[in-house]
C-alpha cells in the first residue's frame, strides 16, 4: 500500500506534530520514544485526530470520517465493549466477515462465548486484534497492540499477528516504542522523535545502535521428537511433547551465527549451509536475510566486513535448538 | 384520584417524560465541547439549587395561560397550570438535575476511545451511541430515575405553586399531608400518607435493583 501523509497537529501542551511520509510498504512501522508523536499520527491516519492530509493508494481520504473509512483501529488498552460477548464484539461491524476464521487464526476460538472480563490479557489483546480483522478493513492500525504482555506473550501474540496478516492480505501500520519489536512484521518503517519525521526507509535502517532483540518468526512442520521441517531444511527445536503438525516458531536474530565453514566440534545442534539473500544495514549493526532456515542474522559491521558477507553469499547458520521458541500451533 | 395514586402517576410520567431529554442532555453535556456548553450546564442544575417555590413559581410564569407557551398548550387540550400535568411539569424539572447528574457520571466512566473504535469499526456517531453509550450508561440511567422519581414523589414547594392544592386532582401526597395537618384529627391520614411514601420509595430502590440485577443476569448468561 502506498501512504502518503501530510500531519501537522499543534496541540495546547506545546507539543507539536509535523510530519510528512511517502511510502510505499505492505506494512509500515512507526517507532520512536514516548512522546514523540507515533500515537498522533496514527490517529490523523485513522481520521480521529484532524489536522493532515491522508492518501492510501493514492486515494485521497482525508474528508473520509472515521466511521466510513475502513481502518481496523487497535489501541494499546484492548477495548473491547465489556457489555457483549466476543463473539459478538468481532460481529460488531456492519460488514463483519469469517469470524470464527480470524478467531482460529487469532488462537481465541474457546472464548468467543466469554465475556470479556473473563479473558486474560493476551486474549483480551488478541480478541480486540481479532475484531479489527473482521471488520474488514484495508488497512490496520495497530498502536502498541501488546505493549505490557510478558516477553513470552507479546512474541505469541506478535507471530499470531504476523500470521493472520499473511493469510488475510492485509496492510497495516504498526506503532511501537521500539524499532527492534517492529522489524520483524514491518518491511519499511518511520522514526519519530519530537514530533518529526528522524528517519524512514527499510524498517532495519531505522534501528539504533544497541538495538538487537529482532525477532523471526517463522512456522515449520514437526516431523520427529524435536525436529521441526521448515521449507526444505530440518531444525533441531524443542517442541512440546504430543504435539504434531503446523508450529509457529521464533528465534531472535542475534542468535543466529554466520560462518564461512563448518566448525568442527560445536555444542549447537543446528548447523546449516545457506545462502545470504539480502544484506541491510541496521544501526551499527548488519541484518543477514537467510535462505534457509528463513531467517535474519543480526552481526556487528567487523563481522560481516570478516567473512565477505554479501548476496548471494554461502554462509553457515549455526543456531542452537533452545534458541528456538514454540509459540503454538499455526492454523 | 387518591393522592397516593396520583403521587404515584405523576412520579412515573415526570421520569418518562425527563428519560429521553435528560440521557440527550447528558451526552451533550459530556461528549461535546462548544462555548455555550457552561452555560447549559448551570441551567440543567439550576432546579437542585434554587429555591423550588421560585422554581415553581418560574414555571406558572411559564405556563400560565396567559403566558405564550401557557395558552399554546391550553389550546392544545394540555392545560398545565392548575392541573395534574402542571405537578408532573414540577416534579420532571426539579427532578431533571438529579438525573442528569447521574447519567452524566456514567457516561464519564466510559472510555472515549471505545466510542472512536465503534466508530472505526463501522458504526456511525448514532449508532455508536446506541449500541455502546446507551448500554454501557444503564446503571446511571437506572440510579438516575430512581432519584428523580423519589425526587418527584416528595415535590411539594413547586407543586403547590405551579397545580395548587386541588382535592382529587392535583393534591399529591406532600401537599395531602400538608393539608391533614390543618384539620384537627388528621393524624390517621397523615400516618396512612406517611406509609404509602415509604412504601413508594422503598419499592423504587428495590425496582431498580431488580433492573440492574436482570441487566447483570442478561450479560452473565452469555457468558
Amino acid at each position: 500500500m502506498r501512504f502518503d501523509v501530510e500531519a501537522r497537529v499543534r496541540r495546547r501542551s506545546g507539543f507539536t506534530l509535523e510530519a510528512s511520509v511517502s511510502c510505499e510498504a505492505g506494512s509500515l512501522g512507526i517507532v520512536g520514544p514516548s512522546g514523540s508523536g507515533k500515537s498522533t499520527l496514527l490517529d490523523v491516519l485513522a481520521g480521529v485526530e484532524p489536522g493532515g492530509r491522508v492518501s492510501l493508494d493514492g486515494r485521497d481520504v482525508s474528508n473520509v470520517p472515521l466511521h466510513r473509512r475502513r481502518v481496523g483501529y487497535v489501541t494499546q488498552d484492548p477495548l473491547l465493549f465489556p457489555h457483549l460477548t466476543v463473539r459478538r464484539n468481532l460481529e460488531y461491524a456492519p460488514g463483519s466477515r469469517g469470524v470464527e476464521d480470524v478467531a482460529t487464526a487469532l488462537g481465541i476460538l474457546d472464548v468467543l462465548d466469554r465475556m470479556p472480563r473473563h479473558l486474560s490479557g493476551g486474549e483480551r489483546r488478541r480478541a480486540a486484534l481479532a475484531r479489527a480483522i473482521a471488520s474488514q478493513p484495508q488497512l490496520l492500525l495497530l498502536d502498541e497492540p501488546f505493549a505490557g504482555l510478558d516477553e513470552r506473550r507479546r512474541r505469541e501474540a506478535m507471530s499470531l499477528l504476523d500470521q493472520a496478516r499473511r493469510r488475510f492480505a492485509l496492510p497495516m501500520v504498526l506503532v511501537s516504542h521500539f524499532a527492534e519489536e517492529v522489524i520483524a512484521l514491518t518491511d519499511a518503517a518511520v522514526r519519530l522523535e519530537d514530533g518529526k519525521v528522524a528517519a524512514v526507509g527499510p524498517s532495519a535502517s531505522v534501528l539504533r545502535a544497541g538495538e538487537t532483540q529482532i525477532d523471526n518468526f517463522f512456522t515449520g512442520c514437526v516431523v520427529g521428537p524435536s525436529l521441526v521441517r521448515c521449507g526444505h531444511v530440518d531444525l533441531h527445536a524443542y517442541v512440546p511433547e504430543g504435539v504434531a503438525g503446523d508450529v509457529r516458531l521464533a528465534c531472535y536474530a542475534h542468535d543466529v551465527l554466520l560462518a564461512t565453514s563448518e566448525p568442527k566440534e560445536i555444542s549447537a545442534r543446528n548447523v546449516l549451509w545457506t545462502m545470504a539473500t539480502g544484506v541491510e544495514p541496521a544501526g551499527e549493526a548488519v541484518l543477514v536475510t537467510l535462505a534457509a532456515p528463513p531467517v535474519k542474522s543480526l552481526i556487528t559491521r567487523e563481522a560481516a566486513d570478516r567473512l565477505g558477507v554479501e548476496e548471494g553469499k554461502r554462509l553457515v547458520a549455526i543456531l542452537k535448538a533452545t534458541s528456538i521458541s514454540y509459540l503454538g500451533p499455526a492454523s | 384520584m387518591s393522592p397516593i395514586l396520583l403521587s404515584l402517576t405523576v412520579g412515573l410520567t415526570a421520569t418518562a417524560i425527563s428519560l429521553p431529554p435528560g440521557i440527550l442532555v447528558s451526552w451533550i453535556l459530556e461528549r461535546t465541547r462548544w462555548p455555550g456548553r457552561g452555560l447549559l450546564h448551570v441551567l440543567v442544575l439550576l432546579p437542585l439549587v434554587l429555591p423550588p417555590v421560585v422554581t415553581g413559581y418560574l414555571l406558572l410564569k411559564t405556563f400560565s395561560p396567559n403566558a405564550g407557551l401557557g395558552s399554546f398548550l391550553q389550546g392544545a387540550g394540555m392545560p398545565v397550570a392548575f392541573h395534574w400535568l402542571g405537578a408532573v411539569v414540577a416534579a420532571a424539572v426539579v427532578g431533571f438535575p438529579l438525573l442528569v447528574l447521574s447519567v452524566t457520571l456514567s457516561m464519564k466512566a466510559i472510555d472515549p476511545r471505545m466510542e472512536i473504535v465503534s466508530r472505526s469499526l463501522g458504526r456511525s456517531p448514532g449508532s455508536t451511541f446506541w449500541r455502546v453509550t446507551l448500554p454501557l450508561s444503564w446503571p446511571g440511567i437506572l440510579a438516575g430515575s430512581v432519584l428523580s422519581f423519589a425526587r418527584g414523589l416528595g415535590e411539594f414547594g413547586a407543586t403547590i405553586i405551579v397545580a395548587g392544592r386541588l382535592p382529587r386532582e392535583t393534591e399529591t401526597i406532600p401537599l395531602a399531608i400538608y393539608s391533614a395537618m390543618e384539620v384537627p384529627g388528621g393524624e390517621e391520614r397523615i400516618g396512612v400518607l406517611v406509609a404509602a411514601s415509604f412504601i413508594l420509595c422503598v419499592a423504587a430502590v428495590f425496582a431498580a435493583r431488580a433492573l440492574d440485577s436482570w441487566h447483570r443476569r442478561r450479560l452473565e448468561l452469555n457468558r
